[in-house]
């Protein structure tokens, strides 16, 4: 007879273990009402997003005739799950104005697609506390993924972590929503590691969305692989080969147990999350308020005075090489870029939507401007989002110099959007999609979402589209032009 | 800017497109050259290679890749792991089920999914190519291009030699950027290599199977790098075949992407400090460009290194152990006379390189048995030989068999180092009586330094293939496949796998 001992997966196993005995009972208060407005803020951006060529090349890409998931901003349009998850999850990061966390990763962007997809295919439809606890187990299991690592405390040099942690919360999220036994959650964990992992290069180019899309359909492709029985790698979180292999510094622990009657603390307790004013890269937050304090401060001094006067500007911002682009060209390169958003704060006192459309680019004021920026990266300005700052420098032909710094954007989890501001981004995104009476009635029913015994008319709203007709009018008419929707920002 | 309206059959219309060569030739004359990177290099490469550039070697050595790779796919495709793969793929549905699945007749799925499938198939048992530096490059890149051309129009099929080029333009890729880092010489520890090169070996295949310009070529590479990289730890494990489904999947979706104008870094491949390309997969990373092929006459690297392939299904380091046990085996029936009894045995100590995911004392699954020194070491013991049927459930859970198992030890020399090019197997048995046998392998039968004979790779696969297609397909398919560089279309490979 042959003996042989099993090792011990504390780990992994503990994760599968928390995946499969979390409950709505372990849903705090707090917690509910900050991940109801991270999806209210990923829906708006998400719908926002429909509207954008990436959007429209992958929806392309990825459309099938057998459909059951409703594509977001396209009336009569649905994709098999993955795909729709895919394609909606490239919409919520198209214009990167989705929101960020600490550790560095965009969380939402991975987890709502991913869930919304899946929660379409129920033949019993989970309920709206049911939606946001896989919700939040999918948030969760990419917060404690990250603090396994200290190097993730920093902004990312190697890989873009919604690649690496994003389709790790999506498998959770879908292995929560589908009830998996925890065996089944770790098999999921591991099928979806194979298909985590996008190197920080295609950030600032199109295909950055992607990152989002695939770590929403790779989620949920495992979780559904995982449900076929595939297996993967038990030790998968515990292993330098397995989900080690993304970070140099990896020391992983286990969950703590989760029992029915116990406290779970949940890292969105801890550590809230930053949603984005404008859609650019989180960093450009610093250099926007800090550059439209200094031009208030140049304008209150000499309220005539005109912006050409500036001879010299000084930015002092963490070291990042992507997103250190003196001359953009594409508008994906001006949502990464440092000089960018400090031109257009200080010409314009913001930063919006319509900032990075071609003719807002182009404007030759903004492109002489760009070339008096010069970048200063002090040595106490570390590269992460939690500690750095913006310093600015503005220099005149006149011989004067206005300053102003900013440690903390407005919307940064240290100062967040109120719940008016976070609305009033939500209507402004979701209202170049949607009618008034649908913007209205997502906003209510987000709210109401851990009442709600039935949520379907979520996904059912996100399915409309003011400027298009059901799929299935369009075909008696010419309509196919009107798809790519840019009025708004051409 | 209605970028997409215009996109709609950019793919199909994309080889007419190339058939009239006036227009493609004043496509590129338009555009001027840019500047040159280590990633343009890449997507000039890919756009401008042609058949003449394929040696007579080249041409040989690569049939051969193409007959074991669809044998092995065809095999695979009575696996359990396969199965799974399949029905997942047909739950999600294609409605341009238009490419063949390995071993369903009549079955059809879209050509992504007809990708994955037939790649999970083709790494299903490990029995798939391997390659040095390590990687299996066959099953990445050829069920995206099997699957592209049963998408293809019927007039418009691409010719053998069409064909042959865009498979070598997969593998030249993979061979290309494993040589930009040493750490990619020895057996891998963090990314499993399919997963890495496979993926941008796949996409470079198909954009120039599909003659995509070069720059969009180049797109093709970056968006195929932000599907890249699966970690070893899934190695041994059931889900080590999606690596190279995905591989071959992920790299055609890439390649369809860039063809309807997505863009990505044009620096993919290309060291940037602080920010990190193809080179996040790496610790040391130095890249260098392809150099062009109006200036030089180009190599292609399967031509100074050949590949292995593999006489049963298992981790190519087994092969040495194997071959080296096979040995002693014969010596012992010699010996003894008729089959080995364990009680025979005293010790099995075995010399290989380290190398933590192989060294597996007592597997569980046929997966970790085909990643097990000692599992292949005592089968080679008892049955003289380790084949297809070794792995089967049955053979797994002999008592013979385990009973040798526990008198295995390993060893890790100095001088073993884990590299498939250097490696060494040897082992050591003790009798009972006393008697000490070895037996040492340097260099298997099948390695690229003693290469399977035409004959051998033939009977490989004729095993391999008559598992689900009637001996006629089998001939026909081995007939096609030599001659493929002289079919005006590749049906007749086709027609045989529907």
């Amino acid at each position: 007879m042959v003996l042989f001992s099993i090792p011990f997966n504390e780990i992994t196993e503990s994760f599968g273990a928390a995946v499969s005995c979390l409950s709505t009972s372990h849903l705090t208060d707090e917690v509910i009402r900050r991940s109801k407005r991270m999806i209210l803020d990923t829906l708006g951006v998400g719908l926002l997003g429909t509207s954008t060529p990436v959007f429209n090349t992958v929806l392309q890409c990825s459309q099938q005739a057998l459909e059951n998931s409703k594509v977001w901003g396209r009336p009569g349009l649905s994709l098999p799950p993955q795909y729709a998850a895919f394609v909606n999850g490239v919409a919520v990061h198209s214009m990167d104005f989705d929101d960020t966390w600490h550790p560095a990763t965009h969380p939402s962007g991975a987890v709502l697609p991913a869930v919304l997809a899946l929660a379409e295919t129920l033949p019993v439809k989970p309920s709206g506390l049911e939606l946001l606890l896989a919700f939040n187990v999918g948030i969760e299991v990419q917060g404690r993924l990250l603090r396994f690592s200290k190097e993730a405390h920093n902004i990312p040099k190697r890989f873009h972590p919604p690649a690496v942690v994003g389709v790790m919360g999506s498998a959770a999220a879908t292995a929560k929503l589908l009830g998996l036994p925890a065996a089944q959650s770790i098999a999921a964990l591991a099928i979806a590691c194979s298909s985590a992992g996008a190197p920080m290069a295609n950030a600032a180019t199109q295909t950055k969305p992607l990152h989002m899309g695939n770590a929403a359909r790779g989620g949920l492709e495992a979780t559904r692989l995982a449900l076929l029985s595939l297996e993967g790698n038990t030790q998968i979180l515990d292993l330098e080969s397995g989900f080690g292999a993304f970070y140099p510094d990896y020391v992983p622990h286990p969950l703590a147990e989760v029992t029915p009657t116990s406290h779970y603390r949940w890292v969105l307790e801890d550590q809230n999350i930053a949603q984005k004013r404008f859609p650019a890269h989180l960093g450009m937050h610093w250099v926007a308020d800090a550059a439209i304090e200094a031009r208030a401060k140049f304008l209150d001094k000499c309220p005539n005075a005109d912006l050409s006067q500036i001879k010299k500007i000084t930015l002092r911002v963490p070291t990042s090489r992507y997103v250190d682009c003196p001359l953009p060209v594409s508008e994906h390169q001006a949502r990464h870029s440092f000089q960018f958003n400090c031109c257009t704060a200080l010409l314009d006192g913001e930063v919006t939507i319509e900032t990075f459309s071609k003719s807002h680019m182009n404007r030759s004021a903004l492109k002489e401007m760009l070339l008096k920026v010069q970048l200063e990266n002090p040595q106490d300005n570390h590269s992460s989002f939690e500690k750095m700052y913006c310093e600015i420098a503005v220099e005149t032909t006149q011989g004067e110099m206005f300053t102003a710094r900013c440690n903390t954007f407005y919307g940064h989890w240290r100062k967040p959007l109120s719940h008016e501001d976070l609305v009033r981004k939500f209507r402004a995104n979701a209202s170049t999609v949607l009618s008034a009476e649908v913007v209205e009635g997502i906003i209510y029913t987000v709210d109401h979402l851990d009442t709600n015994q039935d949520c379907s008319m979520l996904w059912s709203y996100m399915h409309f589209n003011k400027h298009m007709m059901h799929r299935d009018e369009c075909r008696s008419s010419q309509c196919n032009a009107s798809l790519l929707n840019r009025s708004t920002f051409e | 800017i209605n970028v997409c309206t215009q996109r709609s059959t950019r793919y199909v219309s994309a080889i007419s497109a190339a058939r009239g060569l006036h227009k493609s030739a004043l496509d590129v004359a338009e555009r001027p050259a840019p500047e040159e990177t280590v990633t343009s290099s890449f997507g000039r490469f890919i756009q401008s290679v042609q058949p003449r550039h394929l040696s007579p070697t080249v041409l040989q050595r690569s049939k051969r890749m193409v007959l074991d790779s669809i044998g092995v796919g065809l095999l695979g495709s009575t696996t359990d792991v396969f199965e799974l793969a399949l029905q997942h793929c047909q739950h999600m549905y294609a409605p341009d089920d238009v490419s063949f699945v390995y071993g369903r007749q009549g079955m059809k799925l879209s050509p992504t999914l007809a990708a994955f499938v037939n790649g999970v198939a083709a790494h299903s048992m490990d029995f798939d190519d391997t390659w040095h530096p390590a990687t299996h490059p066959s099953g990445a890149v050829l069920p995206a291009l099997l699957a592209i051309s049963d998408m293809l129009h019927n007039n418009s099929k691409p010719s053998g030699l069409d064909f042959l080029t865009a498979f070598n333009v997969g593998i030249e890729i993979q061979g290309r950027l494993m040589r930009f880092s040493n750490e990619a010489q020895n057996i891998p520890k963090r990314f499993h290599p399919p997963s890495v090169v496979g993926t941008l070996g796949s996409a470079a295949a198909c954009a120039r199977l599909l003659s995509l310009d070069r720059s969009q070529c180049s797109n093709a590479l970056a968006i195929a790098a932000s599907l890249a990289g699966a970690p070893m730890a899934n190695a041994a494990t059931q889900s080590k075949p999606l690596h190279i489904g995905n591989a071959s999947r992920l790299g055609l979706e890439a390649a369809l992407l860039a063809s309807r104008g997505l863009e990505a870094s044009p620096l993919v491949l290309d060291a940037v400090p602080g920010v990190a390309g193809f080179s996040a997969f790496y610790e040391d990373y130095a890249p260098h460009p392809i150099s062009s092929l109006e200036e030089d006459e180009h190599s292609f690297l399967i031509e100074t290194q050949d590949i292995a392939f593999k006489r049963f299904p298992a981790h190519l380091g087994m092969h040495w152990i194997a071959d080296a046990t096979a040995v002693v085996h014969k010596t012992l029936v010699g010996l003894k006379g008729g089959s080995i009894s364990p009680n025979l045995v005293q010790d099995i100590l075995l010399r290989v390189p380290l190398s933590k995911y192989i060294n597996r004392p007592f597997p569980e699954t046929e997966h970790q048995a085909r990643h097990s020194f000692q599992f292949n070491a005592c089968t080679a013991l008892l049955d003289g030989e380790v084949t297809v049927q070794s792995f089967q459930p049955e053979a797994l859970l002999r008592p013979e068999l385990h009973a040798l198992l526990s008198r295995v030890r390993l060893e890790h020399p100095h001088d073993n180092t884990a590299n498939f090019n250097i490696m060494y197997g040897e082992v050591e048995v003790t009798l009972v009586s006393g008697d000490v046998l070895r037996g040492r392998c340097d260099t298997f039968y099948g390695h690229w330094r003693n290469p399977l004979s035409q004959e051998s790779l033939q009977k490989k696969f004729r095993s391999n293939a008559g598992a689900v297609l009637s001996n006629e397909r089998v001939e026909r398919l081995i007939e096609a496949v030599e001659g493929l560089d002289h079919l005006d279309d590749c049906k007749p490979v086709l027609a045989q796998l529907q």
